[in-house]
């Protein structure tokens, strides 16, 4: 039976849904995050996950709000792969500024308003305090050895840079119109500001830039860091120091394939790339196979091939025409054809991904086919070389070397092999190592970075408190401009902000809850009006409870992403403004009729 | 041996706004649609009890299909709504308050139903013929020299749909591209019957809106933009062709029955070889773009590449429409026989455009063609689907205007406006009405205001954050007057009306809206007046939606019994 039902949401469910669930967020934030164990009571599997994205992910959420917040955290994460702790976080600590807000008696239009109104400050916030990476760390080097403050140049909003400061510019002074080559990020210390504790990752990622950037000799004045040319491989059972990043592209073979790559070791090879399966009974998607056909024949098949085999002859006859050494298949190979190919010495690697296939096919010139038997001299790729990275034959499990393919005609593929003794490890150091790589990714990008360590969330929590009074100053006279109620948004969404950057402390382990907020407070408070930059700030989320004392080496520069953030913090509003907005769940599909619901 | 099953009577209910039951679904059902009515209505939240996709909304295009009662009355007032949308697009909501409205009206009057639907429809025609006379008080003329008053009411309605959540920038950004969509599938010079253009809305999701855009042309998803490396300067005109036929190589069309085939005969490649001929002919008549609506056999694929022939499959039926009317091609149906040459068309140019993930394909026609493609972006999926609704409802409205070139005052004036006249008309014409619908004087004068009361219901469902909704006694157009604000401050608090046409003066005198008030003529306002409306409603949208909510709610007063098979 089809019926209708409308829940009323007059408490605000919805908030506090969005609310609670976001408390799951609370000790995914920052560099001291900690590792959580979702285990499933029906089947006793269990998962280790370290990010919140991840977490919601594993919750399987059927309420509404859940699904609108795991709509939101899957499509950050595509683009971004980090800050969906900082999403969620802030998504809850708004809602619950936001049920503060309607029991204030504030209306929902203006909440909406003054909410939207505390985003542009940030924003604004935002791109005032942004630090241009150009130069960025070349000039810290400079500012250390002659002993002055460290000055960040501002971006400008036409992004205009600041070239005069640059000491290059000022030392020539015959040209007037001399344009200096815009000058490179240190990466490295670009990857140090941005690695959150994450260091060993990090320098996993810095290895890769360095690898591609070396093989891109054609253009080496820009740091080209093509993400989508980075590929992962994981490897259980060794430790993780053993993690490292090699040139070319790893894949795990099975005992079985080891031997064929020990035959092809350092030979150069020609490639064939699949994007389909390779088997016999694999079709091209969008292929609908017959149902109503049937086949009869006048004769017993006395030869007893099957069809199968009859296709596996035939591929084997094309690819050994053809001399093709390696095949790489987007989709998985049907066990008789892998072992005809090692009969002939043909490496089959499956499942790649289609990026990967991609720079295969740009590289060696080879074409992607569905279907073998489409391969021709044509689109048969030259100049690839297999050789065994590390032979695991002593492991036990089924893979038995690892082997890395690359080509010789460089494609900037590398690849990061990643490790563990902890298998559930593995996909989280996956993830870890993808935050990085996007975090830096997204740095070069946006040629932008945000003072980290808690600064740009301070500044912007000085900056809506003093908005925050200014309206209260303004509601108290009287003045028709303003909305009521702004002034208590402002004031709430900054207590959003400082209980973020508070519980970030906590999770550092080196405050409370209660010492950490004081400490935010009193920084805020500190400031005077015409020192309102970043810069002022001290790292907080890098410094110890004033009561406790550390040994500690001179803090590195932290920062943040721009976009990341700007983006987190958007979606975490839209997030709020629709479940604000929501007075009602209109569910179809209802059969037994529940007590508190209202059928149409 | 058949197994009988003996069959339950039908269920019969007698007078059925007499039944709590469905007296209370339609309250329901009332105060549902009056929660998602204008820019500061209430979302809701759509979806399955197994946890399905969540819609988050308050378009009721979006909103009626996913209810679905077991009540074949809330159905019948549900389907007459959703055929007005489906017609005119705007107004939906309008339509269903009002119509809730007076059926509530009228049953609270305690009218006998005949009367009522004697009333009711005499209002409506006085209704309609005012709205159509050109004196009318809360008409505007649209003048297609200039684009403000078109903006206005794209804004108007892109405005009325907070699931968008916009900004005030956004906003007037996608009015902007709404109406310039507009003006593009309006063809520049063709003597003879104009045919409107049409406009493709492709979604892109992850990106700000102020990125979206309209092209004049069409754009065409191409997720393998891997193998069009050649076409990135290709000019000139270049022949096309397009299928509507799968090219996928199987035997997908073959209806019933089943077929024997030979142990030795391979089908497939028989099929293949058919689709290679194809390809052949095409190389052959020189086709440098090759597309079809389903998929492409990867063999066939690889021919044509190799020829140099563009490839696109799998492009919708939506597209084959707006491609066969910019190319000139006409759908390949069947790949049996050879193309003909007329069924070949032409595009003009090719350039490749990157809208965030997504790569299009971007064509352009060889002469003048009202065909154009907007992409639409926003941060997440749900904002965008709505925004998506709201677009194509705009297009719809604008296109509205063509034939009628004239738009209504929104903000709820066109609503209080239109009860004041109904109220002054109906009270100088008493004695003649009473006997023209056999009705005493009374039931008359309970009729009027129930139908007044209505209109006026649907203009105080603009707000929802506990204000008050007031008229002046002037023009009786609408004012809002925000919560916890006295009487005594009104003059302060209130600076405009809600389309914003009227201004506030010390001399002005207002009323509470659900209050009675002597009636009057309402004046209408000077035409010299340099002030433009700040919220315009659809004309044509609303004059249906008028006549569709009293008529609906007249035959909803008229049924005497449900009877229902329950087997």
């Amino acid at each position: 039976m089809l019926g209708s039902t409308i829940l009323n949401g007059r408490q605000h469910v919805g908030l506090q849904k969005l609310s609670a669930l976001a408390g799951i967020s609370h000790s995914c934030l920052g560099p001291g995050r900690k590792y959580k164990f979702i285990t499933d009571d029906t089947s006793g599997e269990s998962a280790l996950v370290c990010s919140c994205f991840r977490i919601v992910e594993s919750l399987q959420l059927t309420c509404a709000v859940g699904q609108l917040v795991h709509e939101t955290l899957q499509a950050h994460q595509k683009v971004y792969h980090s800050g969906s702790g900082c999403l969620l976080f802030l998504a809850g600590a708004w809602s619950r500024a936001a049920l503060d807000c309607l029991q204030q008696g504030i209306t929902v239009p203006q909440i909406i308003s003054a909410m939207f109104e505390g985003m542009e400050i940030c924003a604004d916030v935002c791109r005032k305090c942004a630090v241009s990476t150009e130069g960025l760390g070349v000039s810290h080097k400079v500012s250390q050895a002659s002993c002055t403050v460290q000055k960040h140049k501002v971006l400008n909003v036409s992004e205009r840079r600041r070239v005069k400061l640059s000491r290059h510019f000022c030392e020539s002074t015959s040209e007037y119109e001399v344009i200096p080559a815009p000058q490179l990020p240190d990466i490295t210390h670009l990857a140090e500001g941005l690695s959150h504790n994450c260091d060993d990752t990090m320098k996993l990622v810095v290895e890769a830039i360095q690898l591609q950037s070396e093989t891109n000799q054609q253009d080496s004045r820009r740091f080209a860091f093509d993400v989508s040319k980075v590929m992962t491989c994981v490897l259980p059972g060794l430790t993780e120091g053993h993690a490292c990043v090699v040139q070319g592209s790893v894949f795990l073979l099975s005992a079985e394939q080891t031997s064929v790559a020990h035959h092809l070791n350092e030979q150069a090879l020609k490639v064939a790339l699949i994007t389909g399966d390779l088997s016999d009974t694999y079709r091209h998607v969008g292929f609908n196979r017959p149902t109503s056909v049937q086949h009869v024949s006048d004769r017993l098949n006395l030869l007893g091939l099957s069809r199968e085999d009859e296709w596996v002859e035939k591929a084997v006859t094309v690819l050994l025409n053809l001399e093709v050494n390696l095949i790489l298949s987007s989709g998985v190979a049907c066990e008789k054809v892998i072992q005809h190919c090692c009969r002939h010495h043909i490496l089959v690697v499956e499942k790649v991904k289609a990026s990967v296939l991609k720079t295969f096919a740009a590289s060696t010139g080879a074409v992607p086919v569905t279907y073998v038997t489409q391969l021709t001299q044509h689109s048969v790729g030259t100049g690839v070389k297999s050789a065994i990275w590390r032979d695991l034959s002593g492991h036990k499990g089924t893979t038995a070397a690892a082997v890395s393919v690359s080509t010789a005609r460089n494609s900037g593929l590398v690849t990061a092999v990643l490790t563990s003794c902890l298998h559930g490890k593995l996909q989280a150091l996956e993830d870890q190592f993808w935050a990085c790589a996007y975090r830096l990714h997204h740095a070069l990008n946006d040629r932008a970075l945000l003072p980290g360590a808690g600064r740009t969330e301070m500044l912007c929590i000085h900056h809506l408190q003093r908005r925050a009074e200014m309206h209260a100053k303004q509601e108290l006279k009287g003045v028709q401009q303003t909305q009521p109620g702004t002034a208590a948004v402002l004031r709430l969404m900054a207590d959003g902000l400082i209980d973020y950057t508070s519980t970030i402390m906590v999770n550092s382990g080196r405050f409370s809850k209660v010492s950490a907020r004081t400490v935010v407070c009193q920084h805020v408070q500190d400031v005077n009006t015409h020192v309102s930059s970043a810069a002022s700030f001290p790292q907080l989320l890098l410094e110890g409870d004033p009561a406790v004392k550390l040994d500690k080496a001179p803090a590195v520069e932290v920062y943040d992403n721009l976009s990341v953030k700007q983006e987190a913090w958007r979606k975490a509003l839209d997030l709020v403004s629709l479940v604000l907005q929501t007075d009602a769940e209109v569910i179809t599909g209802v059969g037994q009729s529940t007590d508190n619901l209202m059928m149409l | 041996m058949s197994r009988l099953v003996k069959k339950s009577p039908s269920v019969c209910t007698d007078l059925p706004l007499d039944n709590a039951d469905i007296w209370n679904k339609l309250v329901l059902l009332r105060q549902l649609l009056t929660s998602c009515f204008g820019p500061t209505a209430r979302l809701k939240q759509v979806h399955n009890n197994i946890g399905g996709h969540v819609v988050t909304t308050s378009a009721s295009s979006v909103l009626l299909p996913a209810i679905s009662s077991s009540q074949p009355f809330i159905n019948l007032i549900k389907t007459s709504i959703l055929n007005h949308v489906s017609r005119f697009s705007d107004c939906g909501l309008f339509a269903g308050i009002f119509c809730l409205a007076l059926i509530e009206q009228a049953k609270q009057s305690g009218l006998r139903a005949n009367v009522s639907i004697r009333v009711n429809r005499h209002l409506l025609a006085l209704c309609t013929s005012y709205l159509q006379r050109e004196d009318c008080g809360c008409k505007v003329n649209l003048d297609f020299c200039s684009s403000q008053n078109l903006i206005t009411l794209a804004r108007s309605i892109i405005s009325s749909k907070p699931a968008c959540v916009l900004t005030e920038p956004e906003i007037l950004h996608i009015s902007k591209l709404a109406v310039q969509a507009f003006l593009l599938t309006v063809p520049c010079t063709s003597p003879g019957t104009v045919s409107l253009g049409r406009v493709v809305t492709v979604p892109v999701e992850g990106h700000p809106v102020l990125n979206s855009a309209v092209f004049p042309g069409l754009l065409v998803d191409i997720p393998d933009g891997l193998c069009l490396s050649s076409a990135d300067h290709l000019c000139s005109s270049l022949n096309m062709v397009l299928f509507s036929a799968s090219l996928a190589g199987d035997l997908s069309e073959l209806g019933d029955g089943i077929i024997e085939v030979h142990q030795g005969v391979d089908t497939e490649s028989q099929i293949l070889d058919q689709l290679l001929e194809l390809g052949k002919q095409v190389v052959k008549d020189e086709v440098k773009l090759f597309m079809c609506q389903k998929v492409i056999h990867p063999v066939l694929q690889q021919y044509l590449r190799s020829h140099g022939i563009i490839v696109v499959e799998r492009l919708g039926i939506t597209l084959m429409e707006p491609l066969t009317e910019l190319t000139g091609a006409q759908p390949v149906a069947a790949l049996h026989s050879v193309i003909p040459a007329k069924a070949y068309g032409k595009v003009k140019d090719l350039s490749i455009r990157q809208f965030g993930s997504k790569t299009m394909l971007h064509l352009h026609p060889v002469g003048e063609s009202a065909i154009c493609t907007m992409i639409l972006c926003h941060r997440n999926e749900t904002m965008l689907s709505e925004l998506k609704v709201v677009c194509q409802k705009t297009e719809h409205v604008l296109r509205l205007t063509l034939r009628e070139p004239s738009a209504l005052l929104g903000g709820g004036c066109t609503e209080s406006h239109l009860a004041a006249h109904v109220r002054h008309q109906t009270k100088n014409e008493v004695s003649e009405m009473v006997s023209a619908l056999q009705c005493s004087h009374t039931e008359y004068l309970h009729g009027v205001e129930a139908f007044c009361f209505s209109l006026e219901s649907v203009a105080r469902a603009l707000e929802h954050d506990g204000g008050n909704s007031l008229i002046d006694l002037t023009h009786a157009h609408h004012w809002t007057l925000p919560a916890g604000i006295m009487k005594e401050h009104m003059e302060d608090s209130l600076c405009s009306c809600g389309c914003g046409l009227v201004q506030s003066s010390p001399c002005r005198k207002w009323t509470y809206l659900n209050t009675k008030y002597a009636e009057f003529p309402p004046a209408p306002l000077l035409r010299e007046n340099t002030v433009h409306p700040r919220v315009l409603d659809s004309f044509t949208a609303k004059l249906n939606a008028l006549q569709v909510a009293v008529e609906t709610a007249n035959l909803a007063l008229e049924v005497r019994y449900i009877i229902q098979d329950v087997n």
